[in-house]
């Protein structure tokens, strides 16, 4: 698979802190790279240092097959747009006055403009001065201007930071929509996984300034185990019966846990309940949601 | 370098930067030619030295705090909308630096011409005795430029610099106190405080005598070898700023 952002090692420290350590950061080509993990935990230094706009202490940054330097930067950076935490905006210009500014110093078409404008969906408001946006709408325009110049990498940083709920789902679907639309690769921050979840196709998450998972979404769910648990007429009985007959369990929730899901396990264990006269009321599978994977990842629950 | 010029003259739209410029040029004016309308015979065979010796003391009193407001006008957008990570991904951080330095100088530069313009104005328009010095009036006019561009780019990088725009106008009001107090202090004092330099250059002094209250000026040496240190101190004050400007981390 051909990667458009690799890292290698990255590292990053404030007063010998290290926020970001060691990261070997892989982003697929055509991906949505969902860029995960709690507050504080070094996304928005990554994606600076991505950009260019922080320097690491070590390590090397890769972005579309060429090594970021100081020479290349601005070079590598035409083909990138980002968004960055809260929305740069000019808020005395209009919202086309704005995108003029950063169409200038991109040198692209002004036809241009328009395109992003209906991208999106900001034709309306682009006489409006950007100062009396909302939120929402000066989120869209910083999308608007990132997307100016048609680049094939987007970076953006907690998108969706302080929308309301119709906001959020609108940024979601405009972000899904690019990659068919426009034929680049994203990679999104967020600290909320059901985001990532509903964006993403592939996902690293970072806690501590270290890369502790990353590949497809659909390897994240796989680690999503299942678990089985069931319902008795005596649970502690149940788990004594079990033990003595080699299958493992315990009480968890007022319900007997099975350690061994496989389908012979399953049915031996129903069978010798039967037998020892424990009631089965109910036998119940579940799988692990993102957010235990993730508090098993990291240690921490998270804000959903 | 075109590309964020222009750039730069999108983003001033509806920041009348021209209109702090030109009310602050009228202003010098006015209030440097506002005792020549009671000029008699005598006032006018020194009209053009007169308003030589006042108005850098005016420029002392007004261009430190007029060069920071239009410093912080011309800066204050940036930190407000929170703008520079995203301009240093289109642009080089020293070239942003650069070109909003040069926007800055272009609207000194308007001052010099405004007050440069005005003398010459007032000379005609009062019937000036007094042979124009051609020489006096583009040292003048350098002079304002020389101290104005050294001020100018400690303003521009305290902009930058500060979230707050409240310091950098502070120190230029400061400035205004400091340059004009320092000037009742012998030039050895005087020549320590940035501020002053708008009269330092001034190649003319003057004698009052108290008791027939008789004002003469006189020519002085320009202080060649000053200005020129003041020069190399400005190339120091800008490498300074701008090499503080790239270390920020936005």
């Amino acid at each position: 698979m051909e990667m458009i952002v690799k890292t290698g090692s990255l590292t990053k420290s404030y007063s010998h802190k290290p926020v970001v350590d060691n990261l070997d950061m892989l982003v697929p080509t055509g991906s949505i790279y969902g860029f995960l993990g709690p507050n504080g935990a070094g996304k928005s230094t990554t994606l600076k240092m991505l950009l260019g706009l922080i320097h690491p202490q070590q390590g090397h940054i890769q972005i579309f097959g060429k090594t970021l330097d100081t020479k290349n930067r601005l070079k590598i950076l035409q083909n990138i747009g980002s968004l960055i935490e809260s929305p740069s905006y000019y808020g005395h210009l209009t919202g086309r006055e704005n995108l003029e500014i950063v169409r200038t110093l991109k040198n692209a078409p002004p036809q241009e403009i328009d395109h992003v404008l209906r991208l999106v969906r900001m034709e309306d408001q682009q006489h409006k001065k950007a100062g009396h946006y909302s939120l929402g709408m000066k989120q869209r325009l910083g999308l608007a201007a990132a997307l100016l110049g048609q680049p094939r990498l987007l970076l953006l940083d907690e998108p969706t930071n302080g929308l309301d709920p119709a906001g959020i789902q609108e940024m979601r679907e405009l972000i899904t929509s690019l990659p068919r639309q426009a034929d680049m690769t994203i990679i999104v921050s967020s600290h909320l996984l059901s985001e990532i979840d509903q964006m993403a196709t592939h996902v690293g998450i970072i806690d501590k300034g270290q890369l502790i998972f990353q590949d497809s979404l659909s390897s994240l769910h796989e680690h999503s185990r299942c678990r089985l648990h069931l319902r008795t007429t005596d649970n502690s009985g149940a788990v004594s019966a079990l033990t003595q007959k080699g299958i493992p369990a315990m009480e968890e929730d007022d319900r007997v846990l099975l350690r061994n899901t496989d389908d012979d396990s399953v049915a031996r264990a129903i069978r010798h309940l039967v037998y020892a006269g424990i009631g089965i009321w109910r036998v119940e599978e579940t799988q692990m949601s993102l957010e235990d994977i993730f508090l098993k990842l990291t240690g921490k629950k998270v804000s959903l | 370098m075109s590309r964020q010029f222009y750039a730069e003259r999108i983003k001033a739209r509806r920041r009348h930067v021209w209109a702090v410029t030109a009310a602050l040029g009228l202003a010098l004016l006015l209030w440097s030619t506002f005792n020549l309308r009671n000029a008699d015979a005598e006032d006018l065979a020194t009209g053009y030295s007169t308003l030589f010796y006042q108005i850098p003391l005016l420029n002392t009193v007004l261009l430190p705090l007029g060069l920071a407001v239009i410093a912080s006008r011309l800066c204050d957008w940036e930190i407000r909308g929170n703008t520079l990570k995203l301009l240093c991904t289109l642009q080089k951080k020293s070239a942003f630096y650069d070109c909003k330095l040069l926007m800055g100088l272009g609207y000194l530069f308007s001052i010099a011409l405004m007050e440069t313009a005005g003398i010459l104005a007032a000379g005609i328009f009062y019937h000036f005795t007094e042979k124009l010095d051609v020489r006096l009036l583009l040292l003048h006019f350098t002079e304002i430029i020389a101290a104005g561009t050294a001020l100018y780019i400690f303003q521009q990088t305290l902009s930058l610099l500060w979230k707050d725009q409240l310091l950098p106008l502070a120190m230029g009001l400061v400035g205004s106190f400091a340059g004009l107090f320092s000037l009742f202090f012998p030039k050895g004092i005087s020549r320590l405080v940035p501020w002053s330099y708008f009269c330092q250059f001034t190649p003319l002094a003057m004698d009052w005598d108290p008791e027939t209250r008789v004002q003469t000026f006189y020519a002085t040496p320009f202080p060649t070898k000053l200005f020129l240190g003041f020069l190399a101190a400005t190339v120091c004050v800008y490498i300074l700023g701008r090499t503080l400007f790239l270390r920020k981390e936005v």
